[in-house]
């Protein structure tokens, strides 16, 4: 095969996926630094944005950017309730970090049978937010949609960078990760922390959900392999850096790409897990080091 | 007593009262392994529903001599140990005397000693075993694998200029076979394969493949697999900007209203008979066809009919194989499905032979597009 023109054009969609998988790693990051807690509902929140906007968007018939907003806004308040009715009682009694953690799993396992239960097992999708053919760059296709997820992403990056350092919850939330007690003497109200980082986490899945499915399809069951991916990201950029998280899923998604050209889609995972794996023998606390 | 043994007795005590009416009236037992959950869900609760369906037009018209039926059904969870708990439990505690099981092959695969031990056929929706002795208790109404490939290739040749394609293919047995037949006979319809990818069912990304098979001429991308993968494949050829026919292989109609909207008239599927009714001609096929849609659409409405139209013609070939045999034992049904020959179903024509245990032998199948909304044959 002399023509390896595809080989730009791979870099392009992986760095599309990277995105998303770098928002899911955010998400999992935030949670991370309130609690401690690794939340595996993460791929629900990614799932039911999707699902939520596609429910809106057929069912009621609201236009693409109202109902993506509704779907974020009822992901976040899910992820509240998720906080509130799952998590916060365990942690009220003290349970183990490891019982909570599990706990999340099955509230994953619980909100994607409801979902199937509701919505069908049929695969779904959304139309693309601008449905244009694509801008030829030199033989290299950029979607629309790409340039969505890209611009996005990256505006929900800054805008969470922003709100880190200069508000006060956000410092709050930021003195919280570096230590619950002392923050808690400082008066800041944790648990309400905790609340928020749920409410911020799922908004991200949801957004990063929604993002991705006009390019590919949604169903009940998307959510776990986009969490796997995510969590992959989070600890790739040194688990509890969102930022970190962010290069981390560019990087993976990059690496699962190529890896699909050199080894097939069947190792796909293996080889980039592979490589992830080498990274962190060279890096052991990730692209930007641990958090704590 | 434990607890445990308590509720065991409680069990046993009461299915022995359940078991007890029985003798009353005598029913013939066909037990049903199902994936009612997991991978193959969407296929095989359809073809659960397609069997009942037929027990209930078999038992209206007074059952198979002069007994009902009495359908059995365990979900195996699509897991290959399961379906073997599951077989185990409706042949010894069900007294299952006949199966008519769903697509899971691996479970069917797994099973098949244990049946040919108790000497009780089982007519699949799935590939058959392969040994030789479970092969010969073993019978199919899937097509053989070449079929959907053949119809794609035939179109190709007949109705485009495209003569080098891309094969999509997930890791599944029925998949792989697929590729190679596709592989295998390709040259024969002077079509080139120049490129063969392979997709995990979960990828959320299928535009590298797409993109390699592109750069390497295809001007089609043949896609064997189930599931939204479909949706993904078209989504990523349209933003590709790619000039691609995506022709896919037999699934749920539901999945292809939303890829007919991305890719319009570059999308095509395979399709059988009961999923193209409208388009069929009048003849025994489609008469064979009404007698089992007319009840399924008063059930389930506008659900697709494929698998189950499958899970009828598995019925409706073991009672007559019942008939003919004279009897209800389990050698008896397995030498009468061998006799079955010209046998209209509603997928095709059946012929088994001691020697031909799929009995589909001429290809069913057509190659249909969306246009509007309706499904238009196209070969």
């Amino acid at each position: 095969m002399a023509d390896f023109s595809y080989i730009p054009q791979v870099l392009v969609s992986g760095l599309g996926i990277g995105c998303v998988y770098g928002l899911i790693g955010i998400g999992f990051c935030v949670i991370y630094n309130a609690s401690g807690i690794v939340n595996f509902a993460q791929g629900a929140f990614v799932m039911l944005g999707g699902m939520l906007t596609q429910g809106l968007l057929q069912r009621y018939g609201l236009p693409l950017l109202p109902a993506a907003l509704v779907a974020i806004a009822i992901v976040a308040l899910l992820g509240v309730v998720l906080e509130r009715v799952v998590v916060r009682p365990l942690w009220d009694r003290k349970a183990t970090m490891f019982t909570m953690i599990l706990a999340t799993l099955a509230a994953q396992i619980v909100i994607e049978r409801v979902t199937l239960l509701v919505g069908g097992d049929q695969p779904k999708t959304l139309p693309m937010f601008t449905d244009l053919p694509p801008i030829q760059v030199s033989g290299v296709a950029v979607s629309y949609q790409l340039l969505w997820i890209v611009g996005s992403s990256l505006l929900a990056v800054a805008a969470l960078a922003a709100f880190f350092r200069l508000t006060r919850t956000g410092k709050a939330m930021r003195a919280c990760a570096i230590n619950r007690e002392a923050a808690a003497l400082q008066g800041i109200p944790v648990s309400r922390m905790l609340a928020a980082a749920f409410a911020i986490s799922a908004a991200l899945g949801a957004m990063a959900g929604i993002l991705i499915t006009p390019t590919q399809y949604t169903a009940f069951n998307v959510g776990v392999p986009f969490a796997i991916s995510g969590f992959i990201a989070a600890i790739v950029g040194g688990f509890g850096r969102p930022f970190g998280a962010f290069l981390g899923g560019l990087m993976l998604g990059l690496v699962q790409s190529l890896a699909i050209l050199g080894f097939g889609a069947g190792l796909k995972t293996v080889a980039a897990l592979s490589v992830l794996l080498l990274f962190l023998f060279i890096r052991p606390s990730g692209l930007l080091g641990a958090a704590k | 007593m434990t607890f445990r043994t308590f509720i065991a007795a409680t069990l046993l005590a009461g299915s022995s009262i359940l078991a007890a009416p029985a003798g009353a009236q005598e029913t013939y037992k066909v037990g049903i392994s199902a994936g009612l959950t997991g991978y193959a869900a969407t296929v095989d609760r359809a073809w659960r529903d397609g069997v009942e369906l037929a027990a209930e037009a078999i038992n209206a018209r007074g059952g198979v001599m002069g007994r009902k039926i009495q359908v059995i059904v365990e979900d195996n969870r699509s897991e290959p140990q399961e379906a073997v708990t599951v077989y185990r439990k409706m042949l010894s505690s069900d007294g299952a005397q006949v199966f008519v099981s769903g697509c899971v092959s691996a479970g069917n695969f797994a099973a098949a000693g244990l049946l040919v031990r108790a000497k009780v056929p089982m007519m699949l929706c799935s590939i058959l075993p392969q040994q030789p002795d479970q092969l010969k208790w073993a019978f199919s109404t899937l097509p053989p694998a070449g079929f959907e490939v053949e119809k794609r290739l035939e179109y190709l040749r007949d109705k485009t200029q495209i003569r080098k394609v891309g094969v999509l293919h997930d890791p599944t047995p029925y998949a792989n076979l697929q590729k190679s037949v596709a592989e295998k006979v390709a040259a024969k319809y002077g079509i080139e394969i120049v490129a063969i990818e392979q997709y995990k069912q979960d990828d959320a990304d299928l535009s590298v493949q797409i993109s390699k098979m592109r750069s390497a001429g295809a001007g089609a991308v043949l896609k064997i697999g189930l599931g939204g993968s479909t949706l993904t494949a078209a989504k990523n050829i349209k933003q590709l900007g790619a000039d691609m026919l995506l022709l896919t292989s037999l699934e749920d109609l539901a999945v292809f209203g939303p890829v007919a909207e991305v890719l319009g008239d570059k999308f095509f599927f395979v399709a059988s008979p009961s999923q193209v009714y409208d388009a069929l001609p009048e003849g025994p096929l489609k008469a064979e066809i009404t007698k089992f849609l007319g009840p399924w659409k008063a059930k389930y409405g506008d659900r697709d009919p494929n698998w189950a139209s499958r899970g009828w013609d598995g019925l409706m070939l073991t009672a007559t194989a019942v008939e003919t045999g004279k009897s209800f034992e389990g050698a008896a049904v397995r030498d009468a499905y061998e006799g079955i020959k010209g046998f209209q179903g509603t997928t095709g024509v059946y012929n088994f032979s001691p020697e031909v245990h799929q009995g589909i032998t001429e290809n069913p199948f057509v190659l249909a597009t969306i246009v509007n909304g309706k499904i238009k044959v196209v070969q």
